[in-house]
């Protein structure tokens, strides 16, 4: 009995965040799961349990499927290049560069600012009006004799439209990365390196037998991170070109289908589907990451 | 004395109390006994130091005095209280931690009064007390500096002030100068000898250095793997240790071990025979023992008809008023978990460097003589100095 | 590659001209000054790619509003003017002072809470603590998609759709990640430190506050800055539980550069305000910011 007046009252203290957290994620998510098992359309609350069909019908939905095919060209592209580039700047302030604190804050600005601005200015750097009205990215590109670059960009036919979207939302979030490669790449004890130095690797060797093998934890939760960020994302498609299927995701079409459609058991079952798809993701790297704490 | 009754204190004389332990064991999660069945008395108002290798448990006991961690088993008393359920605020007890855990944003001032402060003293008496415990230690002109601003030794004075100002009934010291370089060490152990003869507070420290335990303590504790081996007098433990491993922790250069055999009223090892004492009990017994001899148990006089020994020199080691000559002995190294566990190695490898079956012994021998590297040596062996343990128990073998 | 002739590194680069190079004190190859010269390069091209959108933003926005037109998006002012932002600013003026009002609240308490969770779960445990952190945890990743329904019909049925609502929402949602800051930053204070405290007296609470709280000034810059820009930044939570009075700026923002009819230079302008108050944040603090990067990597 003694030992429960040591504790409690840290219960205690924790006591609301985690009946809210309770409530409104964990709650919420049962809640939701719920409302994907009914047939609920419309304006009035229908949780009668109307078993599977909302998910059975998702695949033989095109608009559906077609969301799909989108979200995974733009988390391809999204994800490899983001991680690409955050690692070249990493790699490029890493040793110590004059103004270090200026190229930093230069990269990571963009995530101080909101999805909806950065769709906004976007949208007209990746403009695919032509002739007199040329402008954005395909202007400039005109200007500096890159013309073969022009192109349609989100606006094109064919799957690769989401792929444009990868721009904006890798801008936004290179600066992450390249934070997260910073503290990997410095956090390879120097010891380590200087060890490898004397005993005759070179710099390209020194890096890719001592420092890569230590990359790889940030190299993964970078990609989860990165991963569940665009699964997620609605703000920048939904700012970018509303009304276009071309880049439409299953996040949006969730949206579209429970408040205007109003068909509130597709939208959930449609929210079911993503939380198990970052599940997959973001549940593995938690459990890893607490044991890894727990070896420390 | 009731909980409430506790937290209010008075400018009273300070009530020392002395700390029973009754059984105590502690088990972590896991199922590690970081304690087994510990029975140890501190007297009111004595200084008892708690010893032994990392690991031994000591600082885990000191936290179970303290009610940081709770008993397993078993039951602690301060005074006449039983403590065993009570919270650490509730006990009357003041910790100096290993690395002073100074309230980092707070003056040096507001670090002594904190504890004050959570007791609801008056500001009045609170100001008081801060200032004679700040002139006591030297540290009227730092107290209004933070902790960040002050150099180690202040760091650890401010840690002893903040224990001392509350006027506990115990104290409790969790190796206080492990953090300070070597000869502040030894400055300081004195300090703390004569503020506790000063003060007359009950005090439980711990240390894993022999050495500091033998100086400060009036009572000393060794503790292995969480047993108490034994608890003494310093000068008691150090002469008459109860086993294996006591002896070989206490002192320094640690105590020279063989295998030997004992028969015929002799002991003897390596071609050397040593007569046993009379009226030893030992004198009727056919056995093996190991034999420990410490390292000022030898000399290099040949006139006292003393048993000797041919020693080759390999390493020499001089240190001004004394010399340490460590040479190898024609009998296998003694190598027991107790011996180890002195040494905190793990395996035998750990103690040594490059691999050795002989057993190797450290001799303290004079300086007037010089003594070569490599030239042979004969040294006398005190018969009168000899230790016998037994070899499977570890157990002091009485002689 | 060989290193046919070694120099030492006398920190006078032909890429610095006389000032000091960056040099770890090793003794560098031959092509080390080249290499230094790329680098630099390689970022300045680079700085100069991120801040195009930048350069649109801000030409645009001070351009005097005849001179805009799309297809001369990249030229110079020819006259700067601040006169679009006059026309832009009373319909972003109401959504603007709906997100002061909504993530500056947010933060605070978020922060404290953050603060909170993060202390008990470093530092005094609790039977199950070790569940409970992954499972806080995970609510920072799960996507809001998948609430929103339910957060819908709740706040529906408790007459909050408004911003003490979005207020709300904010705070439970910042929750995770401000715990984890708060924990993250706790692990890192020795426990003796609270083992101390409780010695002198001190409960849990007292704990709390006379020695964590004044310790974690850092951890709570990150965590204000963290919720606020998140909270600033939100677009989906305002979608679904504000209407028009309560809008918060991102709200306000879309409507104004979303609809066809309005001229990209107000959109611009617009978009350039809205991001005003995160940007001077950012500037300010942004070391802060970093620390939060690194704590949202669960980075120990």
């Amino acid at each position: 009995m003694h030992r429960i007046r040591r504790w409690a009252p840290g219960l205690l203290l924790v006591s609301p965040s985690l009946i809210l957290l309770g409530v409104f994620v964990y709650g919420f998510l049962g809640w939701n799961l719920r409302v994907s098992l009914s047939d609920w359309r419309g304006l009035r609350p229908d949780y009668a349990y109307a078993g599977t069909d909302n998910y059975q019908r998702l695949p033989d939905d095109t608009r559906f499927t077609d969301d799909v095919e989108n979200v995974l060209v733009f988390t391809a592209v999204f994800v490899v290049g983001t991680l690409l580039l955050g690692f070249l700047l990493a790699l490029l302030i890493e040793r110590g560069v004059r103004g270090e604190g200026f190229f930093r804050g230069v990269f990571l600005f963009p995530m101080a600012i909101s999805f909806i601005a950065t769709a906004i200015i976007w949208r007209w750097l990746l403009n695919n009006a032509g002739g007199a009205q040329e402008t954005g990215l395909n202007k400039l590109f005109g200007q500096v004799g890159l013309d073969f670059l022009a192109n349609d960009w989100f606006k094109s036919r064919g799957t690769w439209a989401p792929a444009a979207i990868a721009l904006p939302a890798g801008w936004a979030l290179s600066g992450y990365v390249m934070a997260l490669f910073l503290a990997g790449l410095r956090g390879v004890s120097d010891d380590l390196r200087e060890a490898a130095r004397v005993d005759g690797a070179n710099e390209p060797r020194v890096f890719w037998h001592v420092v890569r093998p230590m990359l790889l934890p940030v190299v993964m939760s970078a990609v989860v991170i990165l991963a569940h960020i665009s699964l997620k994302t609605f703000d920048l498609m939904f700012a970018m070109d509303v009304e276009s299927r071309k880049i439409e995701t299953p996040a949006l079409y969730m949206w579209f289908t429970t408040f205007d459609g109003l068909n509130f058991s597709r939208g959930a079952a449609i929210a079911t589907l993503l939380v198990a798809g970052i599940s997959v993701v973001v549940v593995p790297y938690i459990w890893y990451s607490i044991r890894m704490e727990r070896r420390r | 004395m009731s909980e409430t009754e506790a937290e209010t204190e008075s400018d009273a004389e300070p009530r020392a109390a002395g700390v029973r332990l009754e059984s105590v064991g502690k088990r972590f999660k896991g199922g590690v006994d970081a304690i087994r069945d510990v029975t140890l008395q501190v007297e009111a108002g004595e200084f008892m130091v708690l010893v032994g290798p990392s690991g031994c448990g000591k600082s885990t006991l000191l936290r179970l005095v303290a009610g940081l961690e709770e008993v397993s088993s078993g039951r602690i008393h301060i005074g006449d209280d039983d403590v065993t359920n009570r919270l650490p605020q509730h006990r009357d007890v003041a910790m100096v931690f290993q690395s002073y855990a100074l309230y980092p944003r707070m003056s040096v001032r507001r670090n002594l009064a904190f504890g004050l402060r959570m007791r609801r003293m008056p500001k009045e008496q609170r100001n008081r007390r801060v200032a004679e415990v700040a002139e006591v230690l030297g540290l009227e002109h730092l107290l209004d500096r933070r902790p960040a601003a002050l150099s180690g030794g202040q760091r650890q004075r401010v840690a002893m002030g903040r224990a001392i100002v509350r006027e506990p009934r115990v104290f409790l010291m969790d190796e206080p100068l492990s953090n300070l370089d070597a000869k502040l060490r030894v400055a300081l152990r004195a300090e703390l000898s004569l503020l506790h003869k000063r003060l007359g507070v009950t005090t439980v420290y711990v240390t894993h250095d022999q050495i500091e335990a033998m100086t400060l303590g009036q009572r000393v504790a060794v503790l292995r793997d969480g047993v108490l081996q034994q608890c003494d007098r310093p000068q008691e433990v150090y002469l008459h240790p109860t086993n294996l491993f006591v002896a070989a922790f206490i002192g320094s250069p640690a105590m020279n071990f063989v295998d030997a055999a004992v028969e015929r009223g002799v002991v003897s090892f390596a071609g050397v025979t040593v007569p046993l004492p009379a009226g030893s009990p030992l004198a009727e017994a056919d056995r093996k023992v190991i034999l420990g001899i410490r390292p000022t148990g030898f000399t290099p006089a040949a006139d006292r008809g003393w048993p000797t020994l041919q020693a080759t020199p390999e390493v020499v080691e001089e240190l001004g008023d004394e010399r340490f000559v460590v040479f190898d002995v024609a009998a296998p190294r003694v190598d027991t978990d107790a011996t180890r566990a002195a040494v905190e190695a793990s395996t035998a490898d750990d103690a040594l460097l490059l691999p050795e079956d002989r057993a190797r012994f450290t001799v303290r021998l004079p300086t007037d003589v010089p003594v070569p590297v490599g030239e042979p040596l004969t040294l006398s062996i005190d018969p009168g100095r000899l230790y016998f343990f037994d070899p499977d128990t570890g157990d002091a073998v009485p002689s | 590659m060989t290193v046919a002739e070694v120099a030492v590194d006398d920190g006078a680069d032909a890429a610095d001209g006389a000032d000091v190079a960056p040099t770890d004190g090793r003794i560098r190859s031959r092509w080390a000054p080249w290499f230094t010269t790329l680098r630099y390069g390689a970022l300045v091209a680079l700085v100069g790619m991120f801040l195009v959108p930048v350069y649109v933003l801000v030409v645009t926005a001070f351009k005097d509003p005849t001179e805009v037109s799309p297809s001369q998006m990249w030229a110079l002012p020819d006259s700067l003017s601040l006169d679009t932002f006059r026309t832009v600013w009373p319909e972003m003026e109401d959504g603007f002072r709906n997100s002061v009002m909504m993530a500056v609240p947010a933060s605070i308490i978020a922060s404290f809470l953050g603060a909170a969770n993060g202390f008990v779960l470093a530092k005094w445990r609790f039977p199950g603590a070790d569940v409970v952190f992954p499972l806080i945890l995970f609510g920072m990743f799960i996507p809001y998609q998948a609430v929103l329904i339910p957060l819908n019909q709740l706040m529906s049925d408790l007459d909050m759709h408004d911003l003490g609502g979005l207020t709300l929402v904010h705070v439970v949602y910042g929750l995770p990640i401000t715990t984890l800051i708060f924990r993250s930053y706790f692990s890192g204070i020795s426990d003796e430190l609270i083992d101390a405290a409780q010695v002198d007296g001190a409960g849990m609470l007292r704990t709390f506050v006379f020695v964590a709280l004044p310790v974690a000034l850092p951890a709570f810059a990150v965590s204000m800055i963290w919720e606020f820009t998140s909270s600033w930044n939100d677009f989906i939570f305002g979608l679904v539980l504000t209407s028009r009075q309560d809008w918060p700026v991102t709200i306000a923002l879309n409507n104004i550069a979303g609809s066809q009819v309005v001229p990209f230079h107000e959109a611009v302008a617009a978009a350039l305000l809205a991001s005003l108050p995160t940007l001077a944040v950012y500037v300010v603090m942004g070391r802060f910011f970093m620390r939060g990067l690194m704590a949202g990597a669960l980075k120990g």
